[in-house]
């Protein structure tokens, strides 16, 4: 997961919106808030892509609790069962949970900053196995069977966030590749 | 870069398996002829019915040409693949020891010399057997204590071949756990002893 200046992903995970709210007043800055309004007033919530929040809240002029997909009801929901949760519901279809749940851990001071991390970190290595598992089956597959969408997998196939999508994409490619060359008949069509 | 994404991970089978094919192996030549001189060394005499070493990709093409009959190597036979799936199954730790380019030979031999072989429908099963066992323990490799903490993956003993399939998922993987980790003491007091330095410069 790279913070590559290049990345688009990286780009793109930034876009997530955050909820926060103003410690003093923003003259002139309303139209943010979306309403008719001129000034922002102090204690006033407003929603905004994360790369703006981030900076303000360094700078002190915003501060923000911790958006739900990173809750305490997430967290418990992950300890339950990590590979039932939904990521991909929590920050919308083509969220990245890991990398803004990262980027947001950045902002954090140090005690929430070692939870919200180790939530992140154990909630992947738990959902690893599931997805190494639909990854490698995947690849394997007779694609013209129809499918059943009520399998554990694709369910869990259907929870995914964006690194995790392209984490099966990744393993199904190789282990399709594996396959082939398994399969294939290594020069035997030479033979005359 | 420059190479397509799908060879950027590492060297694909095909790659491997033509590797694979400067190995040496003996043959038993159909024909005679003087010793040749090739690129990687000089092969030959070849009088039947003596044995011959030469590069596992020109017996390949003898054998096509049916020039040749090749004596497989001494692993490649039932009892001894038996013995080896045998130690698979029964050590649940790491993996077996196996020749670098197992796979790859035994599969090429498999494909071209099938006939040179002794039971070699067995030999094709067993190799899938051993394939999958090993394949489950890298499945199960991926709940161990290593990977949890998120710092390993066992892959001792693995071949060339058998990484090539993991390695692309692995390395995304590992990447990723890598930047969830939370950050340790041990990095600030890094940065501490940075500044120090720094500061000694100035001074």
């Amino acid at each position: 997961m790279d913070d590559d200046y290049f990345s688009l992903n990286a780009i793109l995970a930034d876009n997530h919106k955050l909820s926060c709210t103003f410690t003093l007043d923003v003259p002139g800055l309303g139209y943010l808030e979306g309403g008719t309004e001129n000034d922002i007033h102090q204690h006033s919530k407003i929603e905004m892509p994360f790369w703006l929040a981030q900076t303000l809240s360094l700078n002190e002029f915003t501060t923000f609790p911790l958006p739900p997909p990173y809750s305490n009801r997430v967290k418990s929901a992950l300890n339950a069962s990590a590979q039932s949760v939904k990521l991909s519901n929590l920050v919308g279809g083509n969220g990245w949970w890991y990398r803004w749940g990262r980027r947001i851990a950045d902002v954090l001071d140090d005690e929430p900053q070692q939870e919200l991390l180790n939530m992140l970190l154990r909630a992947f290595t738990n959902r690893l196995p599931a997805l190494q598992d639909l990854s490698a089956h995947h690849a394997s597959a007779d694609h013209t069977l129809p499918e059943t969408s009520t399998s554990t997998g694709e369910v869990f196939r259907d929870g995914m966030e964006g690194d995790e999508r392209e984490l099966f994409a990744i393993g199904q490619d190789s282990g399709r590749k594996a396959k082939a060359w398994y399969d294939s008949s290594n020069g035997r069509k030479y033979v005359r | 870069m420059a190479l397509p994404k799908s060879l950027q991970n590492g060297l694909t089978p095909d790659e491997l398996t033509f590797l694979a094919e400067e190995d040496t192996i003996d043959i038993v030549p159909l024909f005679s002829m003087t010793r040749i001189r090739l690129l990687s060394g000089i092969y030959g005499p070849f009088q039947p019915p003596s044995a011959a070493r030469v590069p596992l990709w020109l017996a390949l093409s003898l054998k096509r040409k049916r020039k040749c009959r090749i004596v497989p190597p001494e692993w490649l036979n039932v009892d001894h693949i038996q013995a080896l799936l045998k130690d698979e199954k029964e050590n649940l730790e790491g993996f077996g020891m196996l020749p670098r380019r197992f796979i790859e030979t035994s599969k090429v031999l498999l494909d071209v010399a099938a006939d040179d072989l002794i039971q070699p429908s067995t030999l094709r099963s067993l190799l899938k057997d051993l394939r999958e066992v090993r394949q489950a323990k890298v499945r199960l490799g991926l709940q161990s204590e290593g990977v949890m903490r998120g710092s390993y993956l066992q892959v001792t003993n693995l071949t060339p071949l058998e990484l090539s399939e993991l390695k692309p998922f692995l390395v995304k993987a590992m990447g990723m756990m890598q930047s969830l980790e939370p950050k340790t003491g041990e990095d600030e007091e890094e940065e501490e002893e940075d500044d120090r330095f720094d500061a000694g410069y100035e001074g």
